[in-house]
């Protein structure tokens, strides 16, 4: 299957954007769209449950390469959307039209037959309708749920800074120190602390060492 | 297939470096142009001092070739330098950007930053109306020598009076920061000779690419080529165009050059920068982290660092320092024993010892040593060379450089200044480090980027080259570089950290050079690049 790798899925749609007509130019009104999202945590998409990474473009006609190809042009332009997720398709595809429905509909505003789309049922249904196989799906992790993965990083690099600053300590005060590093961290804790979706700065405080008592002054 | 380069065309430190062969002073001269005409009269008369990559005539080789030189003189050009004297357009057009971008524009991929970043380096590098557009450089076999050239060339450049200038603004000794020019030279020991140490106190320069065409000898190709399976030695020479344009380089094409082709061929491309030592910070660091962590010693957190002892013996193949000293005495008693060989028997044996010792400093890879336990996967020489252990073993590509062999180094320089005084960081101590090759952002920037100052190639994450790494600082003005010592994957003995490492090393100067050929010197003096 070249959409599946473990329990991770690569989707990829072309939905066709409506001709221009004497007015309106149907794939600029959606790149401007799309250029003036919000960016990373704050970005529609990073509310999307289990959104490992995602790419929108409007692809425009294909390349002419030269002689001896054959010139060969595409019907209508495209907006293309590629999304590595956690779980399988339609569950995705609900969980996105419930989260940023509003979001959906302007993106999507200027595809053919868009219009119809009323339901999360009718945006699966029209998602399989845009759904090309990928042919080379590449997912660098595990596949498991984002939260466990948002964690699971989190935990390691709070981990490493713990291994680092408490190089060297006696059993006990390893013991200690690690007690500590574990209350705050809370392993078990998928929700916090942990990195947000989109993420792309990390905050004082979430280093666990902002939280502990000998390290006060590092963060005055 | 038999490679046979263009030595009588190729500028001199190139194809072989000055510094192994007694060459132990060095001069960098930086020009401006104000004038055309006045530019290309300087090469003109500059071009018969030239030194190329002709072989010397020495004691052991009266083979032919030509009598070795007091001094040597090399030229090399900035973009602007190429603009001032001329060059057509199309040409100008067709360097690469790296090139015509410049070091100071590529700070960012360079990570010369804080007080690396361009407004602090030597006043040379800022003049507001002045651009460096010409590199000069001598290598001497002594310092009158040195003299004794730089005052001819001074008559060269007295011949063009104001079309051309001498920039002044180098840093030196006691706070100077207008000197004439850059001064480099061997530290020596107390015996008044040269030694290959650098200011940290490591041999430097013991491995360099071995590409074809050299007249090397072939043996050296172990530890020094690129690795391979196809030869029986596991190393093969690299392609030659991977360090000189217009010849076969590792992607079996001619490199991206310059046109037109003979303003490229026998050309190369340079990088300068100087590089200040923090001595004190380096000292201190070693200390204070072997007094607080006394599992390590001083020497051996230098070596972890490094990938060498400081007495230059790689440390995944000697592991200890009683190994690594027991080695590098064996040298030196061979070497004695070569000097002192009373006939050609005792001669002949000894010879036979001396080089298999010798390349002992090279020759070596990672195979036994994948997890670092040694080496640490994370220390400089690896970080620079990885010597096929990009493959982790795993055979996964078609040749085990597949990830490396384009991204060699020729490295040539010299330390400058004097350390003594290891008190403070601010003295006058460093490296002059230039590297040349047929790509800047294939091979120097990359490294400098990646491997330098980045450790996801070496599943090392974040972690930077404790030496060279542009390491920043935290809230409390501490280093916040750190650097893991691997132990044996299922060994019960817990890994080693180094924390809070400081910046060792701050550059404090440079630019991107283009070192053209004997017949492109002449092309550029003459004003003919354009041959339409």
């Amino acid at each position: 299957m070249g959409n599946i790798s473990k329990n991770a899925y690569g989707m990829t749609l072309l939905c066709p954007i409506r001709q221009d007509d004497a007015a309106h130019s149907y794939s600029n009104l959606t790149r401007d769209c799309l250029e003036t999202l919000p960016l990373h945590d704050n970005s529609p998409m990073a509310k999307v449950p289990n959104t490992y990474l995602c790419r929108l473009y409007v692809l425009d006609d294909v390349f002419y390469q030269g002689a001896p190809a054959n010139e060969e042009h595409l019907k209508s332009k495209y907006l293309v959307f590629c999304t590595n997720f956690h779980g399988d398709r339609d569950t995705y595809l609900r969980g996105m039209w419930n989260a940023v429905q509003e979001d959906v509909k302007r993106i999507w505003g200027y595809c053919i037959a868009f219009d119809k789309v009323k339901t999360a049922g009718d945006f699966v249904a029209y998602a399989k309708q845009c759904q090309v196989t990928n042919s080379l799906f590449f997912n660098g992790s595990d596949g498991g749920p984002l939260d466990e993965q948002l964690k699971a990083l989190y935990l390691r690099q709070e981990f490493t800074r713990f291994a680092f600053d408490n190089f060297g300590k006696s059993a006990v005060e390893l013991q200690q120190a690690f007690r500590e590093f574990v209350a705050i961290v809370q392993p078990d804790n998928l929700q916090t602390p942990t990195w947000a979706p989109g993420m792309t700065q990390e905050t004082q405080q979430l280093q666990y060492s902002f939280h502990t008592a000998a390290r006060k002054e590092e963060y005055a | 297939m038999t490679v046979s380069l263009e030595l009588h065309d190729i500028q001199g430190n190139v194809v072989k470096g000055y510094g192994r062969q007694h060459f132990s002073f060095a001069r960098y001269i930086l020009f401006a142009i104000h004038d055309e005409r006045a530019g290309r009269k300087f090469i003109r008369n500059i071009l018969p001092l030239i030194t190329t990559a002709t072989p010397w005539k020495t004691c052991d080789n009266d083979s032919g070739g030509v009598p070795k030189p007091e001094a040597t003189t090399n030229i090399a050009f900035t973009y602007h330098g190429l603009k001032c004297l001329g060059l057509p357009e199309s040409s100008l057009h067709s360097f690469p950007t790296d090139f015509s971008d410049g070091m100071r524009a590529r700070r960012d991929i360079l990570g010369d930053h804080g007080k690396s970043a361009p407004e602090n380096w030597d006043p040379v590098w800022n003049h507001p109306d002045k651009k460096v557009a010409i590199l000069v450089s001598i290598n001497g076999q002594s310092t009158v020598a040195i003299e004794n050239r730089y005052k001819e060339i001074q008559k060269i450049l007295e011949g063009v009076k104001s079309g051309m200038e001498q920039l002044c603004g180098h840093r030196g000794e006691s706070g100077a920061e207008d000197l004439p020019y850059q001064e480099a030279s061997a530290i020596f020991n107390e015996q008044g000779d040269p030694t290959p140490k650098e200011h940290f106190g490591y041999t430097d320069g013991i491995s360099n690419p071995f590409f074809k065409g050299t007249g090397k000898n072939p043996n050296l190709v172990i530890g020094s080529g690129k690795p391979s399976r196809d030869n029986p030695e596991g190393w093969a020479p690299i392609e030659p165009g991977e360090f000189l344009l217009g010849y076969r380089d590792e992607s079996q094409e001619t490199p991206k050059a310059p046109t037109p082709p003979l303003l490229a061929k026998n050309g190369t491309f340079m990088v300068y920068r100087k590089l200040h030592q923090n001595v004190n910070s380096f000292d201190t660091y070693l200390s204070n982290q072997s007094t607080k962590h006394p599992e390590f010693n001083e020497e051996e957190i230098a070596a972890k660092f490094a990938g060498r002892w400081r007495n230059g013996a790689p440390i995944t193949r000697f592991p200890t320092e009683e190994e690594a000293d027991n080695f590098v005495k064996s040298v030196k008693e061979t070497k004695k024993a070569l000097d002192n060989a009373k006939d050609a028997i005792e001669l002949e044996e000894a010879e036979l010892l001396y080089s298999v010792l010798l390349s002992q400093y090279s020759a070596f890879n990672y195979d036994e040593d994948l997890d670092g336990s040694r080496c640490p996967v994370g220390a400089h020489i690896r970080r620079c060379n990885p010597r096929g252990s990009l493959e982790y073993g795993t055979k996964a590509y078609a040749t085990p450089g597949a990830l490396t062999n384009r991204r060699r180094l020729l490295r040539r320089g010299l330390p400058y200044g004097d350390s003594s005084d290891r008190s403070r960081d601010d003295g006058n101590h460093g490296i002059i480090f230039m590297t040349l090759g047929a790509s800047i952002s294939r091979q120097f920037e990359f490294v400098q980027q990646q491997w330098i100052n980045y450790g996801n190639d070496f599943k090392a994450a974040n972690e930077k080259d404790p030496l060279l790494g542009n390491h920043g600082v935290d809230k409390l003005g501490r280093g916040n570089g750190k650097m893991l010592f691997q132990k044996n994957k299922g060994s019960d003995e817990s890994p080693y950290f180094c924390s809070h490492i400081p910046r060792f090393v701050d550059m404090h100067g440079g630019e991107y050079f283009f070192l053209p050929s004997i017949t492109a010197l002449h092309f550029i003096g003459r004003g003919t690049v354009d041959g339409t």
